[in-house]
């Protein structure tokens, strides 16, 4: 290595390292202000206390809203996944040119802008006599997600064998016991992938949600609301547990990944 | 008999596919296409062919340079991705060893972490009395807070550099991370310069990735309408501000919906001009 490779490797790495700070800068003020009271700009270093947790329990308004966004997450889980898994198996199996035209329209919500996405759905339930509810909700999530979904479960199935599904076939098996003996213990993890990634997005999704929301709302949208009025230490409290989820269910999701690859390799 | 099952079954798959992408995709896009040719009266929407919503757009300066500016604004973010992010990827790829795969979770955590919130908090860090007015004083850098990072352009365009950032980041590494090492060896035996060997070995084969990524932040930047609001103050509305608030307080849904026809004719030809860019190139 030169001495001017050493040098831009290291500058390199302190920008990494400054990258990583910004990136974390508003999600560590976030966590540091469900702890601490800080007054006309000053932080009061003995405040520290984690009553905005316990007194969480009694924001019905915030609970709520984390309730009805696990409900939209969940939903958008079992939609997203069985559409999903139903056109990787329909675009794996055809042969016709359709195949590509379909896999263009599947990619449209994901590509263009979520606004898009958002106000044609609003239009087109407007249109429908569709009142907006969580339901609605799910919808968008569904469609937004479904691309990487679809995506996910495309990459598995092509790395198996046509050989696989052909000989359940021929030891007889039916097409229901082929699907759920056979493809399914093979393809079970990407399934898995794909739907917690579908629900850690659907999580946090706000540009669909905010067009598509009815009177019942999700967390963000929550957060949107209050955000007028100000945050209070029970917000950033909730923000806290939401981030910790989230960072769990990407780690899960990480492990997942790194755990099947080395199966694969030995 | 089998086999007129087995086509039978095909059929009923391919039939059932489409039918739920053209409802839950294509008619929704079609119907928002065709209100942008409708017009408003009170709260009644008025279901007649009408151009007036995009010869508003054309004659009121105010529509237009919004766009433009828009426009700009998503590519100097974009920029600002591509010279932090870039370096950052290349850095993962070919110096971070055994730790590359955990940064680049580091890096992609904050991907999924609450939206709302990164920009609610950039008023925190950016404002007059926010962190980095505060950490300027401590060093003596300035006496007076300054107040050019907040309620403009400028807060607008750091925070989506903050948000989108990570976006390319991912591709930008992914295709970097493919180059085997023996390939830029090589490089160096045959004779190559450091700065040879990048431009003419790694850069090329980065670039997909960076393309994918650049696209992504360009087309999220530009229609985002969350950022301007809550940082954006005054003098800081994008396109999408604009969009979004025909479909809020102002309620004109069809001049909303030609406003974002015109934004979604941009996105689809910019993304297609990509396509085949980097189709040709490979």
């Amino acid at each position: 290595m030169t001495k001017l490779e050493n040098v831009t490797k290291y500058m390199m790495a302190l920008l990494t390292a400054l990258v990583v700070t910004t990136l974390y800068a508003p999600i560590a003020l976030t966590i540091f202000f469900s702890f601490y009271k800080t007054r006309k700009g000053k932080v009061n270093w003995d405040s520290f206390s984690y009553e905005p947790y316990t007194k969480l329990i009694f924001e019905k308004q915030i609970l709520e809203s984390l309730l009805n966004s696990l409900y939209v997450g969940g939903v958008t889980v079992i939609t997203s996944v069985a559409i999903g898994f139903f056109f990787a198996n329909y675009y794996h199996t055809s042969k016709g040119k359709m195949k590509e035209v379909l896999q263009f329209i599947i990619f449209l919500p994901f590509l263009l802008p979520p606004i898009i996405t958002g106000l044609s759905l609003l239009i087109f339930f407007r249109e429908i006599n569709l009142p907006r509810s969580l339901n609605t909700v799910v919808i968008g999530h569904t469609i937004f997600v479904l691309a990487i979904v679809f995506k996910i479960i495309l990459n598995k199935l092509e790395t198996l064998k046509p050989s696989l599904m052909e000989s359940a076939y021929d030891l007889g098996a039916s097409k229901l016991q082929a699907f759920w003996y056979v493809l399914l213990p093979n393809i079970k993890l990407s399934l898995i992938i794909a739907g917690l990634l579908a629900f850690t997005i659907s999580l946090d999704e706000t540009l669909i949600t905010l067009f598509l929301i009815g009177n019942d709302t999700t967390w963000p949208i929550k957060l949107w609301a209050k955000m007028r009025v100000g945050f209070s230490k029970q917000v950033n409290a909730s923000v806290t547990l939401i981030l910790i989820l989230t960072s769990a269910l990407v780690l899960l999701i990480a492990t997942i990944i790194s755990r099947s690859e080395k199966k694969i390799m030995y | 008999m089998k086999s007129i099952i087995n086509y039978f079954n095909t059929s009923i798959w391919t039939i059932i596919s489409f039918l739920l992408v053209i409802v839950l995709i294509l008619i929704p896009l079609a119907s928002f296409l065709s209100y942008s040719f409708f017009t408003v009266e009170g709260v009644e929407i008025i279901h007649q062919f009408s151009l007036i919503n995009y010869k508003e757009f054309f004659i009121d300066e105010i529509y237009i340079n919004t766009f433009v500016r828009t426009i700009f604004l998503a590519l100097f973010v974009m920029f600002c991705c591509i010279l932090l992010g870039y370096p950052v990827a290349y850095f993962l790829a070919r110096y971070a060893g055994k730790y590359k795969y955990a940064i680049l979770l580091i890096l992609i955590i904050p991907l999924f972490m609450s939206y709302i919130i990164k920009i609610y908090m950039m008023r925190s860090i950016l404002g007059y009395s926010g962190l980095i007015n505060k950490i300027l004083k401590m060093l003596g850098i300035i006496e007076k807070p300054l107040e050019f990072f907040l309620w403009n352009q400028n807060s607008v365009i750091i925070t989506l550099v903050i948000i989108l950032l990570p976006l390319i980041i991912i591709p930008t590494f992914t295709s970097l991370d493919k180059i085997p090492s023996n390939i830029i060896e090589a490089s160096f035996d045959l004779g190559c310069k450091p700065f040879q060997a990048f431009r003419h070995v790694i850069f090329p084969i980065g670039f997909p990735g960076l393309v994918v990524g650049g696209i992504f932040v360009f087309i999220l930047a530009l229609g985002d309408f969350v950022t301007p609001q809550l940082v954006g103050g005054t003098s800081g509305f994008t396109y999408g501000k604009i969009i979004y608030s025909n479909f809020g307080m102002a309620f004109n849904w069809p001049f909303g919906a030609a406003l974002a026809s015109i934004l979604l004719f941009v996105s689809v030809f910019i993304i297609s001009l990509t396509n085949y860019l980097t189709k040709k190139k490979s």
